[in-house]
């Protein structure tokens, strides 16, 4: 066996059944050793669409995503897509070919140090030296990838190595130990929790990456605090509930703000306090101590501090502090007449198509199975607002990174891991051409994922920023001479519709759905919309701006 | 500015220093002062840095602690500034 076959030997023993890729010089002793290798994988037609396909397989499945690539260039092009995952704590392992270590430093064809450039993006990288190595380096990759707080591991391996004979032996079974909870710190949440007046619970993504959300809503139930997410937290609390406020943040529900806002104390479960969450840090929720639940204590104190940070795993902490009802029956009451008075409102006039009541008609017409990838702009804040999600694993979005080309990849990703499981795309004009080659994939797997385009002919979210922060001056952001899209679609053998009007909404969603293929329905939305309601940039997150309309 | 010393203990690899000093740097502190050594059978690497921000050092020295190869991380006060921040 030669190193190129042990590391296929060894993805599969990692469970590993789906793989996503890219061939070239420098790694085909490992596509060699593919060929008949037993495990399945994706060609992709760009490496970014390789890694972002491994990020939307794992957030759909749970499950570690793997993607590989040659060296050099094809390397380069992994970046993004790992840099993704580390941003939104991903589990990933990346495979890339190196030149021949001979070769390694001397400015080679196709030579990269790509060790080097993953430092920042990577939880952790390798270059293996020893092809007895190989076996061990990717066991530890994946344990690395998927405990503690996941992420990106690179592993890259030169093709030397991938040819050198090898006799393949048992890898070390790699494991963490696992904290012992803090009792003192549990004591002491316990008591804030107790004395509160005005608490909120504040979810992010990492109550799903740990698979606690059974824990969580126990937890919320029990406690009957009121509740708001991050984007990553989205589905993840029940979204029926009706002491959930929606998302806070930049543009989060109105409600979500204010009660964060007004409130004395934050029970932030799985979440970093990004800025797109906070607003501006120093008048955010001025008044509340904090309860900081997570799996990396680096995030205690970062940006915010904590009065209690418990480094545990969600599972075990949520419930030790589920139990008692809270004694908060005033503040509840006050958050659900929030919640009442700043309903959507999807009342919009003219004969066009609105964008967030299309996707809430969208919503309305899938299961509480399907999933849904976005891209990034306006479209992705739609979505985050008007679309309901049951599960953290069906709502795809880049938080992070804010990856335009991300929906692509990550519905095609998510498809393969869930294949029973409608996969949607809702992409911008923008967005779309930024990965559009993987129309290529689409067909060449014949996935029926299913990509609904809003097309508003602008880099919308840049465009309304513009209109409102720079006084109209409208840079480079006019996408009028988009190509026919459907066309487009048609070239690569995947039908499609386009669709301009509000009554053809409903029943272009139901042709699309009851295609058995891919299918493209390109929708014309006006280029004026903007995404309200809006935390404009250095202010306080209870100064929203609101459409004026 | 305040200026720390941070005793930093990890195994060897070639590329820990980069992913210490890389670290230290996206983190938001300046090295003013280092030394580094490697252990009688060469698993091992000492690293002794003076670093000064104006951020607490726990953001940096728990960042630190993360790393893979590092095994040990522990953050000094200094009592007398090397130098005079810029
Ligand atoms: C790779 C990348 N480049 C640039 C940006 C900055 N950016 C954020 S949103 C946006 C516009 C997105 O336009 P589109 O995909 O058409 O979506 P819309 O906002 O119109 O819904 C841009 C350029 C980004 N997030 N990612």
């Amino acid at each position: 066996m030669n190193g190129a076959q042990y590391i296929v030997q060894t993805l599969k023993q990692q469970g590993v059944t789906q793989i996503f890729g890219y061939p070239g010089g420098a790694i085909m002793p490992l596509y060699d050793a593919l060929y008949d290798g037993g495990v399945d994988h994706l060609l992709c037609r760009h490496e970014q669409a390789a890694a972002l396909g491994a990020v939307g397989y794992a957030r759909a499945s749970g499950q570690v995503g793997v993607c590989m690539a040659t060296s050099g260039p094809g390397a380069t092009n992994l970046i993004t897509g790992l840099a993704d995952a580390m941003l939104d704590s991903i589990p990933v392992v990346a495979i890339t070919g190196q030149v021949p270590m001979a070769a390694i430093g001397t400015d080679a064809f196709q030579e990269v140090d790509v060790l080097g450039m993953s430092l920042s993006c990577t939880k952790h990288s390798y270059l293996v030296e020893n092809v007895e190595d190989l076996g061990d380096i990717i066991a530890e990759a994946f344990e690395v990838a998927r405990s503690g707080r996941p992420g990106p591991v690179l592993i890259d391996v030169p093709k030397n190595i991938q040819v050198a004979p090898v006799e393949p032996r048992a890898t070390v079974p790699c494991t963490t130990a696992p904290n012992t909870l803090d009792e003192a710190a549990l004591a002491e949440a316990k008591a804030l929790l107790a004395a509160a007046r005005q608490p909120v619970l504040y979810v992010g993504g990492g109550v799903g990456m740990a698979n606690a959300e059974a824990e969580l809503r126990a937890f919320a139930e029990q406690s009957g605090i009121p509740a708001v997410t991050t984007l990553k937290g989205i589905g993840t609390l029940n979204p029926d509930h009706e002491l959930f406020l929606g998302m806070l943040g930049m543009h989060g529900t109105k409600a979500a703000n204010l009660a964060v806002q007004q409130s004395d104390l934050l029970m932030v479960v799985g979440a970093r306090f990004d800025d797109r969450v906070t607003g501006k840090l120093d008048a955010f929720a001025v008044n509340a101590r904090v309860i900081h639940l997570d799996k990396d204590a680096a995030e205690f104190g970062k940006v915010r501090h904590a009065h209690v940070g418990i480094d545990a795993e969600l599972t075990e902490v949520l419930p030790r502090l589920t139990g008692e009802r809270l004694a908060i029956d005033p503040w509840r009451e006050q958050c659900r007449a929030l919640k009442d008075e700043h309903q959507w409102r999807y009342d919009h006039p003219g004969e066009g198509i609105f964008a967030p009541l299309m996707l809430k008609q969208l919503s309305e017409a899938l299961d509480d199975t399907a999933m849904v990838s976005c891209d990034v702009g306006q479209h992705q804040m739609w979505v985050a607002q008007h679309m309901r999600f049951t599960s953290p694993r069906n709502h795809l979005s880049s938080a992070g990174l804010g990856t335009m080309g991300f929906g692509l990849p990550a519905a095609i990703g998510a498809k393969l891991a869930r294949p029973e499981h409608e996969s949607v795309l809702v992409s911008g004009d923008g967005s779309f051409m930024m990965n559009v080659q993987e129309l290529g994939t689409l067909k060449r797997a014949q996935l029926p994922v299913k990509m609904v385009l809003l097309d508003n002919q602008r880099l919308g979210m840049v465009r309304q920023w513009q209109e409102l922060f720079f006084d109209g001056r409208f840079s480079e952001t006019i996408l009028t001479d988009n190509p026919d899209f459907v066309a487009m679609a048609a070239a690569f053998g995947i039908p499609g519709e386009t669709i301009t009007r509000k009554e053809q909404v409903q029943p272009a969603i139901a042709r699309m759905l009851q295609s058995d293929t891919a299918y493209l329905l390109h929708v014309r939305i006006s280029e004026e919309e903007n995404v309200w309601p809006l935390v404009p940039p250095g202010v306080a997150n209870d100064q929203m701006m609101e459409s004026k309309a | 500015m305040n200026q720390h010393n941070l005793q930093i203990e990890a195994q060897f690899r070639p590329e820990v220093l980069e992913r210490v000093l890389r670290m230290t740097r996206h983190r938001g502190f300046r090295v003013d002062d280092m030394e580094m050594s490697t252990s009688a059978d060469c698993q091992n690497l000492n690293i002794r840095v003076t670093v000064s921000s104006e951020r607490p050092i726990q953001l940096l020295s728990n960042q630190l602690a993360k790393l893979m190869n590092v095994t040990r991380v522990e953050a000094h006060i200094m009592e007398q500034p090397l130098k005079k921040s810029a």
